[in-house]
């Protein structure tokens, strides 16, 4: 290529860049626009209306009461306990059920692990509330359980449902179709044969699946829990139809603060305390996509 | 060193025959080739000794000892997969470490024996880099090292350079041959590139549909091909099908005088054995197109009847398509009924066209 020829090939690089990058603009102007409007304007707007706010004397100012008041408050402490509590268990129980399932599917094949895999997506099509009331009618007082064991003279069974396992088991539940779809995809990228050339050197198993699989999808599980996580620490159907009355959850407790005991203010804060939780987990998220995209 | 017997083995999927009663024994130090086209069965029978597949049927003994019922982990072979299978959340060191850190060797001997290795494959100060910033061959050669270091018995290698380029190919399978060699490992290649099989082998096993076509080192399979498949896909072949006569094998354009019964047979002749000179009169044939490889000239002659075959000659104005020309036939090899019966050159050539008869270029 002469240098005539390499220089206008090189302008016309550069002017068709130049005149692609308003529409690539253009293109995220609007998602990015709605998420400016939607979330974090009100996300400013909460946090702002919390700390700078009218004093008895009519004047605005920096004001940390309601945070000090939700810190120290045993019952909002409690619930904050209690959330963090579920949403830890859950994660945890949903990596114990959900990657056994993932492995087996990933590493199954034929008609089997087909139907496996219909029946651990199935709860995606079924709604919350719809859940919640299955769980009631089949594990509750007078349920389905508690009705088989009478009739075959076994004692009452004191139900989860009121207790804290029961949102727990509920939001699992509800959570493993997503955990699974994401772990699967997480495995379909390693090779077989980086597990074969594992086993052809000496690993067994388990050291397969400690070694190779296990650091190959942390991203998948990175991943799976932050969403995993971000939906079950602000849940509201499954915690406010299942559980015990108080503790609650944060969910139920926002909405109550908000609608029953009509103060706006502590319902904010109590928002804001569950997004500052809720950003260290998409943080994760956010950092586990960026570190895929650069390679 | 170590001696591996194949003896009757046989593996089905489903209702497809991928091995039939496969028996081969390789020796000490030996480097074997399997050989074949896709879906011959070579690739699983190499994954049968590694144990990734269980035979259905059959034997695999490595020194005496039968490996069958062992899991790939147990046994003492090392593999080296086409796609180098290399893991990316490792480095070179740490990837050729794995094995022997599996084993509980002290760190110090791990920290040697990977040097060692590293410096065998050519890698030296590689260890700290990662897979990915490493090219095609760099990454094979870290495969090769991965399973030396542990010392297999057996050194089992599945097409392993098929994702290089031809450049980078010929040169790594003479370092690989080397490696071998100086190791004295015994070693099962499985492969589809001839020139590969043809480069490295001390002796090759052409496969098809699971079976055995031939076993012989590299010069008598390419130069006494045991049947016309072999012929066919070891190098380029002319195989031209027609009767023989009173001792006169006919095709259109060609006749030849060879020592074999009367009946149908096919002549198989390599483009190196059938040279050609310029027709005084109407030709054996008509070359059709003639392509200068720097060293050689592959010439495609049709025959009077359509089909072609290629002719290796060197370089001359005297190749240029259309020109009619005369064949010498040299080395020729004859088969009938799927058996070799004769091989050598042509007892006195024949220059008149002769009968109906169907002529078949391979290459």
């Amino acid at each position: 290529m002469t240098d005539l020829t390499q220089a206008a090939a090189s302008r016309l690089l550069t002017d068709t860049n130049h005149n692609r990058r308003p529409w690539g603009l253009l293109l995220v102007a609007v998602p990015v626009f709605l998420v400016g409007w939607l979330v974090i304007w009100p996300t400013i707007s909460a946090i702002a209306r919390t700390v700078w706010r009218l004093d008895a004397e009519g004047n605005y100012g920096f004001n940390l009461s309601s945070y000090v008041f939700f810190f120290s408050d045993q019952y909002s402490l409690n619930n904050l306990a209690i959330t963090l509590w579920t949403t830890g268990m859950c994660a945890l129980l949903l990596l114990v059920i959900c990657l056994p399932i993932a492995l087996y599917l990933r590493f199954s094949s034929g008609r089997l692990p087909a139907y496996v895999q219909g029946l651990a997506i199935f709860p995606l099509f079924v709604p919350s509330i719809i859940l919640a009331y299955a769980f009631i009618r089949v594990l509750g007082p007078n349920g389905m359980v508690d009705i088989l064991f009478n009739a075959v003279g076994l004692p009452k069974i004191r139900t989860p449902y009121l207790t804290p396992w029961g949102p727990v088991i509920g939001l699992v539940w509800d959570n493993i179709p997503l955990t699974v779809l994401i772990l699967l995809a997480g495995l379909g990228n390693v090779a077989n044969q980086s597990i074969e050339a594992a086993r052809d050197v000496g690993a067994n198993r388990l050291q397969v699946f400690w070694h190779i699989i296990l650091p190959r999808i942390s991203n998948s599980v990175l991943v799976a829990l932050s969403f995993s996580i971000l939906g079950i620490f602000s849940a509201f159907t499954l915690p406010y139809l299942l559980g015990p009355a108080s503790p609650e959850m944060m969910g139920p407790f926002m909405q109550r603060t908000f609608r029953e005991v009509n103060d706006p203010l502590n319902a904010i804060t109590q928002a804001v305390i569950a997004f500052g939780f809720c950003i260290v987990f998409g943080l994760f998220y956010v950092r586990s996509v960026a570190r895929n995209r650069g390679g | 060193m170590a001696r591996l017997e194949i003896t009757g083995v046989s593996k089905q999927f489903d209702t497809t025959t991928a091995v039939a009663d496969f028996t081969l024994e390789v020796d000490n130090g030996e480097l074997v080739c399997l050989l074949g086209p896709s879906g011959s069965g070579k690739s699983t029978l190499l994954r049968m000794v590694g144990g990734f597949e269980r035979p259905t049927a059959g034997s695999i003994r490595i020194d005496g000892e039968e490996i069958i019922h062992l899991p790939p982990e147990k046994r003492p072979t090392g593999m080296v997969f086409q796609s180098h299978a290399l893991w990316t959340h490792m480095n070179v060191f740490k990837n050729i470490a794995f094995g022997l850190r599996l084993r509980h060797l002290p760190r110090d001997e791990i920290r040697r024996r990977v040097e060692a290795v590293l410096e065998l494959v050519g890698l030296t100060g590689y260890g700290s880099r990662l897979t990915h910033q490493l090219s095609g061959g760099q990454q094979q050669r870290v495969a090769l090292a991965r399973s030396l270091v542990l010392e297999p018995k057996i050194l089992l290698l599945d097409e392993p350079f098929a994702s290089l380029d031809q450049h980078l190919r010929e040169r790594l399978r003479e370092d690989v041959r080397d490696i071998q060699q100086r190791l004295g490992i015994t070693t099962l290649f499985v492969t589809h590139g001839q020139d590969e099989a043809l480069a490295m082998a001390d002796r090759i096993v052409v496969m098809r549909d699971g079976r055995i076509e031939q076993v012989g080192p590299p010069s008598e399979v390419y130069r006494a091909p045991a049947t016309p498949f072999v012929a066919g896909f070891i190098g380029q072949m002319n195989l031209l099908e027609g009767v023989v006569d009173t001792q006169v094998f006919a095709c259109p354009g060609l006749a030849a005088r060879i020592p074999i019964a009367d009946g149908p047979a096919t002549l198989a002749v390599r483009p190196e054995a059938l040279g050609l000179s310029p027709a005084r009169g109407q030709g054996m044939g008509v070359i059709h197109r003639a392509v200068d490889y720097g060293s050689h000239v592959m010439i495609d002659v049709e025959l009077p009847d359509g089909y072609r075959v290629k002719s290796m000659m060197p370089q001359s104005e005297a190749w240029t398509a259309g020109r009619p020309v005369d064949f010498n036939v040299g080395t020729i090899v004859a088969y009938r009924d799927n058996a070799l019966i004769y091989r050598g050159a042509q007892v006195e050539e024949q220059s008149r066209p002769a009968g109906r008869r169907v002529v078949r270029s391979n290459g």
